[in-house]
């Protein structure tokens, strides 16, 4: 060593330096590295898609228009969302002076409405015409794979389905308005009403108040969630609305006998309690049927064989939490969104096994929050999009910021940028 | 010829406004439109797929039967016209230089708006010789798909081609997803926009570099924040030698994490384009604080390589978008947006010297210019600097979790690696620069 100038051993000193810092480095990166994917486990994290609220979606409608309870949500082909709510039957009169003629502001919104993914308002229409009987209080849309658009309803005299272009030119009604009235009933009756009504689920030619479709593209058949007053599954030809075959719980045969109120921990009903609010494909052939008010979701095959079923917050009563349901949009559909309009919840399930992954939302009228989030849907991209009912009377949507280690319950995703 | 072409227009005009005026019957313009396009050169023959929504095809009448549906026994000419009319009509493809001629339709299809075989190039040929819609299909005929597969005669599958796609007219909002398949398997994706030009689907790396040569030359130029640290870099060294060192550094620097960015290496947070604009604005503040306190900074080329890297980044930003246009030329269409900021920064240079230097010979003394330009510099960047600060404090802080800290660190461990190297390059030179008794002298 000392034959070495004060120049090379300095030179040595600085090399080992960054040999060591090199060293250190690698080692103390490797080090955390670890303790990431262990702080990750600890903290009860889970990974799955990642939420957030787009708050500057869709765009204020024009001519003051107002959204009634929205109670129906679908994305299309073109990756257009297209929503239908109840317009002015659910406003109360300080909500539309302009349509009472007593102010400026608002009126209701025609009850179809198409928006594109930068939120512009496109198509609108909805409302009776000629040649078909527009229900009562219309409820659930859907676009077909040939591009049209399908609505049932849930009012009282509602016992039927419609089928439109997207223009809005009546193509088809399957069922005849009015056929559950008891004979000798008055008219009138709120939704949920029985009275004055009676359950159908075995009539081969109408329905009972229907909740959703869902148009079987491979099949050209409409699986229709049947509904506020019947208890089953009900498929019909796309084409025709002739009724094909129809199930109730469990693949049972349906029976319109009233249920004993739902008491969490007893055992499951042998039967659909209403409403029958969804009944959705899957992209390997499953159909998942929304039991609301029994907290379950029951999966089919197309034929309506009985699968198996899953229970979701089963203490929660009136309402139910199995509202709608809607699949991730990867080829397998991985993962499933249900809308619990009573928890106000978004639920991110795992569809293999069911189980709730994470949970988003809150209660509240901020961006990100819902008032009965009743209707969810899902676009190309894997947003999601929900409606809400009751007083909520908005669509929202949540923009998929791809995988991530999430928290088992989000609260509200407010956005992380804005 | 001029009257005849003012009359051409004015009729052109009225012609317009009474279509405004008119309502259309029915069938509106739409509002957005994706045309899908494939485009695969096998042999002598070019294959072309395209898919496109029939509501954006004007003037041709589909036959229909009750209920507006589209009589699927009778529809085949309609859409062979339709593809005729409206697609191959107006699009040219170019070999080489050369127009090729007008297509063969090998086969058209109504589908189905679910239809998901164009997905790939071969579920979409798939579908086109497959089995037709059954006749019976209840279809309202705006709400159906028009697919067709058109072959073009060329010389060879190896040769370079271009498109120029003019579909612009088929809605408000025409977006076309574009697929060149060259032979060797790779799958080349352009998102146009409207009539985007001739577009080169396989650009050779000089036509790629072109491009990008001029891409970096405007940007520099229209870059204010750029233009301003270059400013104040200079105010203080206006000789060759020092300018070329600090300009080299500030290259070097920004190609450096360009490329870094450009091959994924940069966060990709939402927080991080503002962090960097805040920087940049950062460094202009600084270079101009440092002339307005120092007269003659030393070392100016290493802060100047610290803040390249900085700007590189912000170079990144407008590339993001663009990349796809450089084929497979990414590094060398990176490097060509180099060489254009160098070229632009020269050009800015062969102005700024020499009038830097008029400035402070007839109108200011040196350092009172200098001063007084970096206070005007300093001013400008202290606002960029705060409001680009406001738009970065709307992220919220990242939290410090191990991973992210083990990700810091795998940066500082290459940037050591870096310095590492540099210094030992640095010794080697000395070593090899240096007569060798010097070192080796023994002891005596």
């Amino acid at each position: 060593m000392r034959n070495l100038s004060k120049l090379t051993r300095s030179r040595l000193f600085i090399g080992a330096g960054f040999t060591a810092l090199l060293g250190a480095l690698a080692i103390g990166q490797a080090v955390l590295d670890k303790s990431a994917a262990a702080q990750a486990q600890a903290q009860g994290t889970v990974m799955a898609p990642r939420f957030e609220i787009d708050p500057l979606w869709p765009k204020p409608l024009p001519n003051h228009w107002v959204l009634g309870s929205a109670i129906g949500v679908w994305v299309d082909a073109d990756d257009h969302i297209w929503i239908i709510h109840r317009s002015s039957a659910t406003l109360a009169n300080n909500e539309k002076p302009l349509e009472m003629g007593t102010g400026e502001c608002c009126a209701g919104a025609p009850p179809v409405l198409e928006f594109d993914q930068a939120g512009n308002l496109l198509r609108r229409w909805g409302g009776p015409g000629q040649g078909y009987e527009w229900p009562d209080s219309n409820h659930g849309i859907f676009i077909d794979h040939k591009g049209n658009v399908w609505i049932g309803g849930n009012g009282p005299n509602d016992s039927h389905v419609l089928k439109f272009t997207k223009d809005g030119k009546f193509l088809m009604q399957s069922g005849k308005k009015g056929a559950r009235r008891r004979a000798g009933a008055a008219a009138g009756g709120n939704e949920g009403d029985v009275a004055g009504f009676v359950g159908g689920s075995n009539d081969e030619v109408s329905f009972g108040r229907i909740a959703k479709i869902f148009v079987d593209a491979q099949a050209n058949e409409a699986y229709l969630s049947d509904g506020y007053l019947n208890k089953r599954v009900a498929v019909i030809d796309a084409d025709t609305g002739k009724l094909k075959r129809y199930w109730g719980a469990y693949g049972n045969k349906p029976d319109d006998t009233p249920l004993a109120a739902y008491v969490p921990g007893a055992p499951p009903a042998q039967q659909f309690r209403n409403p029958v609010h969804c009944s959705d494909l899957s992209v390997d052939r499953l159909l998942y049927v929304c039991d609301r008010v029994g907290n379950r979701l029951q999966v089919f095959t197309p034929e309506g064989k009985f699968v198996k079923e899953a229970f979701y917050d089963t203490n929660t009563r009136n309402a139910g939490s199995v509202w709608d349901i809607a699949f991730s949009k990867d080829p397998q559909q991985r993962y499933m969104y249900i809308a619990d309009g009573v928890n106000e919840k978004v639920k991110v399930v795992d569809r293999q096994t069911m189980e709730v992954l994470t949970q988003f939302g809150d209660g509240g009228r901020q961006p990100g929050q819902f008032y009965g989030v009743h209707s969810i849907a899902t676009d190309r991209a894997g947003n999601v999009y929900t409606t809400e009912t009751y007083e909520g009377k908005r669509v929202q949507r949540f923009v998929n910021r791809g995988m991530a280690r999430v928290a088992r319950s989000q609260g509200v995703v407010w956005p992380t940028a804005r | 010829m001029c009257m005849i072409a003012a009359l051409r227009r004015f009729a052109l005009l009225l012609a317009g406004l009474v279509l405004l005026t008119v309502p259309v019957a029915a069938h509106d313009l739409p509002r957005d439109v994706t045309v899908q396009a494939f485009v695969k050169p096998e042999g002598q023959t070019l294959n072309v797929l395209i898919r496109v929504p029939l509501k954006a095809i004007m003037d041709v009448e589909f036959p229909r039967r009750e209920q507006d549906f589209v009589d699927l026994t009778r529809v085949d000419q309609s859409l062979r016209d339709a593809a005729t009319i409206w697609l191959s009509g107006n699009i040219d493809i170019y070999e080489g230089d050369t127009l090729l001629p007008p297509p063969r339709i090998v086969s058209t299809r109504m589908s189905l708006e679910s239809d998901q075989s164009f997905r790939a190039y071969d579920t979409a040929l798939a579908h086109l010789a497959g089995t037709p819609l059954p006749a019976d299909t209840a279809l309202f005929w705006e709400q159906g798909i028009l697919d067709v597969h058109f072959e073009y005669p060329i010389q060879s599958d190896r040769s370079y081609f271009s498109v120029h796609a003019a579909w612009d007219r088929l809605a408000l909002t025409v977006i076309t997803a574009l697929q060149f398949l060259p032979p060797g398997g790779v799958v080349r994706a352009y998102e146009l926009e409207g009539d985007a030009g001739l577009v080169r689907l396989d650009p050779r790396w000089h036509q790629a570099a072109a491009r990008f040569v001029v891409m970096g030359f405007y940007h520099i130029l229209e870059g204010t924040d750029h233009l301003l640290f270059l400013l104040c870099l200079i105010i203080p060294f206006r000789r060759v030698r020092p300018l070329i060192l600090i300009v080299t550094a500030f290259t070097v620097a920004h190609s450096i994490t360009l490329i870094a960015a450009a091959y994924h290496y940069a966060p990709a947070a939402l927080w991080f384009q503002p962090l960097i604009e805040t920087l940049i604005a950062t460094s202009v503040f600084y270079m101009a604080l440092e002339n307005i306190v120092i007269a003659q900074p030393a070392r100016r080329w290493l802060i100047t390589f610290v803040f390249g890297l900085i700007h590189g980044f912000g170079f990144s930003f407008i590339l993001e978008h663009t990349l796809q246009f450089s084929g497979s030329h990414l590094l060398s269409s990176l490097l060509a947006f180099n060489v254009g900021v160098e070229l632009g920064q020269l050009l800015v240079l062969a102005i700024l010297v020499p009038f830097l230097n008029i400035l402070f010979r007839y109108v200011v003394a040196e350092r009172i210019g200098t001063i007084l330009l970096s206070a005007i510099v300093a001013h400008t960047a202290w606002h960029w600097m705060t409001e680009r600060f406001e738009v970065l404090q709307q992220f919220p802080v990242p939290e410090i979790t191990a991973a992210g800290l083990a990700s810091g660190l795998r940066w500082l461990l290459l940037l050591v690696a870096i310095a590492a190297a540099a210094w030992l390059l640095f010794v080697l030179s000395q070593r090899w620069t240096k007569p060798a008794s010097r070192e080796s002298s023994p002891a005596e």
